[in-house]
């Protein structure tokens, strides 16, 4: 049986397609101005590039920021539900889920059956999150795949306190105007992305294993500010953390599906 | 497992005439504020449910409540007060500061209490332009000293309420006004008590509209026994205001208002419904009655004291409330408000959290917010998941 996951999030839309044991195919694109019309696009598009038709998908469930507008889906669920649903399939010991996306962070307590046992999640502003970052890539005239290796590359760190997407630039242009190399800044940055999404979920504790998730896991060097904030070296993050939700998506999908042909 | 339809429900579309009624009865009760006001009764402004309607009524004046529910008399409210302010706060002060209630510009005697720190500063900058009396609320609710100080609140105010109106508040007067703020309140009651039905009748949003200011304006009453008898038609009828499978929530926390419904409608958009509010824009008014025994003004005493509000501590009411709720509203979840800055609700909604999880067996979730509509996206995230978990 094939089911369709649809991220659609603040920044990037996420499409799987999934058989129950392999992910069949996976594409990504930009949300952009039209988020509604790009998702149409890139899942019709998906389904052409793979010889099928709506039809032959027994069920498209759709998650993010998107989902409740997003027509072509069967049903909506959460993005902390299908983010724990695809995280347990790819990793099924774990017992916590660091999620940063586009502009909220999560904690997810994952019980032993791969469920959400409980959660917590950033207010509604964006500090700490993949826009802060991008918006501090930007100061510093960097692509964001730039700023991890830059990181991971200096041992110095420096103190940035704002965590405030707008206050945190003129902090990061007074760091540059001293003297203080772009990577020394951008450590110290990710240290306090990864003290916020930390102290966060601090009330639910962080039971191992941890895994951490959603775009800006990708990030080296948030990956690495994450494990000495939460003091385990061995937090990991699966193969592809973008594609987490979206596979979540599509294995609620095989759930739905199944109980309704029994 | 997930079954929430996308957009939520759409209940069938009925003209219910007593609903429509409550959406606007803020113009029915200017108008009979107005009336009262030109034949020469008195008319009390007051901010909260600890105010003794009773009492008001029994002076031969009008009882209103002024508690503050628009997002617009914010910014005016900044001019003076600190932003990191409840929004009920200052929404109140706003309407004062903007003279955009009439109600409140009716008013000859506003009638304020020490719920919080907040509100007790506020009300002193309100007092410098407006007759203000304010209430001494003791906080150890569960020590009979404390009521008897409480007791001696209520005198001094039924006093404050012979001076500025000239009249005597006898026994008797007492004693009716308690029986015709009963019958009103065992009216709210009911319609609180629609929320009971499963499958729903009501939506939690249409008994949320039934909210209204004015106590004691008998075109209300009329207007809540339609509401009733709209119910009994539509359970006749076999009308579901929610799917039959739809998450039962019950709404704890800060109270909301006409304006302030942003969390019910979210909660409601996600495919729950909300069966009862404990607040005490919902139920935390009414669920107890005067007493018709004993002294009237120890009774009127009495009954206030025991509203297991935040301020109180501890607050073991609040639970014993929330306990019968979840059972006789056949709860699936319980979701906790809280308005942005209300720090007794906030922290006790770690008790409260620790207690519906272990001792109700149900899901909890508490949403801070304030009335603006920017995070309702992100709230829908939280609400949505919650609902799915409690299915």
């Amino acid at each position: 049986m094939i089911t369709c996951g649809v991220d659609i999030g603040s920044r990037t839309i996420k499409v799987v397609i999934f058989d129950g044991q392999n992910i069949i195919d996976s594409a990504t694109t930009l949300s952009g101005a039209a988020p509604r019309d790009n998702a149409e696009r890139l899942y019709l598009e998906m389904l052409a590039a793979n010889h099928c038709t709506q039809s032959d998908i027994a069920m498209t469930v759709a998650t993010g920021y998107g989902r409740n507008y997003f027509e072509l889906a069967d049903k909506v669920s959460s993005e902390i539900i299908c983010h724990t649903a695809g995280v347990a399939f790819l990793c099924p010991q774990v017992r916590t889920i660091i999620d940063i996306g586009g502009q909220d962070s999560k904690v997810v307590q994952v019980s032993a059956e791969g469920k959400v046992a409980d959660f917590v999640m950033n207010d509604r502003c964006a500090a700490g999150t993949g826009k802060f970052i991008e918006m501090v890539a930007h100061t510093l005239n960097m692509s964001l795949e730039e700023t991890g290796t830059a990181a991971l590359s200096c041992d110095e760190i420096c103190e940035v306190s704002s965590m405030c997407a707008v206050f945190a630039e003129s902090e990061v242009i007074g760091l540059l105007h001293k003297g203080v190399p772009p990577e020394v800044i951008l450590r110290g940055v990710f240290r306090s992305v990864a003290k916020r999404v930390v102290s966060l979920g601090r009330k639910l504790g962080f039971a191992e294993p941890i895994v951490f998730t959603g775009g800006v896991a990708q990030n080296p060097g948030v990956l690495e500010a994450i494990r000495v904030q939460v003091g385990d070296p061995s937090v990991e993050i699966p193969s592809n953390p973008q594609l987490t939700g979206s596979l979540g998506a599509a294995i609620i999908g095989q759930q739905i599906a199944t109980k309704k042909l029994q | 497992m997930l079954d929430t339809s996308k957009g939520g429900f759409t209940p069938e579309k009925q003209a219910p005439s007593p609903l429509d009624y409550f959406k606007s009865a803020i113009s029915d009760e200017i108008r009979y504020v107005s009336e009262q006001k030109d034949a020469g009764r008195g008319i009390v402004g007051f901010y909260c449910e600890f105010t003794p309607r009773d009492l008001i009524m029994a002076a031969g004046a009008t009882p209103i409540c002024l508690c503050g529910t628009s997002q617009n008399t914010i910014s005016h409210a900044e001019a003076l007060l600190p932003s990191n302010l409840c929004p009920l706060i200052k929404s109140s002060f706003g309407y004062a500061l903007t003279g955009g209630c009439p109600l409140l510009n009716d008013s000859d005697l506003l009638v304020a209490e020490t719920t919080c720190d907040g509100k007790k500063k506020m009300y002193e900058i309100l007092s410098r332009d407006k007759n203000m009396h304010v209430l001494e609320l003791t906080q150890k609710s569960d020590k009979e000293r404390a009521f008897k100080h409480w007791l001696a609140e209520v005198e001094e105010l039924k006093q404050k309420l012979e001076q500025t109106f000239q009249v005597d508040i006898t026994e008797q007067k007492l004693r009716a006004a308690i029986k015709s703020m009963n019958e009103e309140r065992r009216l709210i009651l009911a319609i609180q008590e629609l929320g009971q039905h499963k499958p729903a009748i009501v939506s939690g949003y249409e008994i949320a509209q039934t909210r209204y200011r004015v106590a004691g304006f008998s075109k209300h009453h009329e207007q809540m026994k339609s509401f009733l008898d709209m119910a009994e038609n539509r359970l006749t009828q076999g009308y579901q205001a929610a799917p039959a499978d739809a998450p039962r929530v019950l709404l704890t926390g800060c109270p909301t208002g006409h304006g302030t419904e942003k969390l019910i409608e979210i909660i409601e958009e996600c495919g729950g419904v909300v069966v009862v509010q404990e607040a005490c824009s919902g139920i935390k008014g009414v669920y107890e009655e005067v007493s018709e025994q004993g002294d009237p003004l120890e009774a009127i005493a009495r009954k206030h004291f025991n509203i297991p509000c935040s301020c109180m501590t501890p607050n073991k009411g609040r639970e014993d409330l929330l306990r019968k709720l979840a059972r006789d509203y056949q709860a699936d979840a319980v979701i906790d408000l809280v308005w942005q800055a209300c720090h007794t609700y906030n922290v006790e909604s770690v008790l409260i959290n620790e207690f519906v999880r272990n001792e109700l067996g149900l899901a909890y979730l508490k949403v801070e917010t304030d009335y603006s509509s920017s995070d309702r996206e992100q709230l829908k995230v939280r609400v949505q998941t919650l609902l799915e978990l409690a299915q």
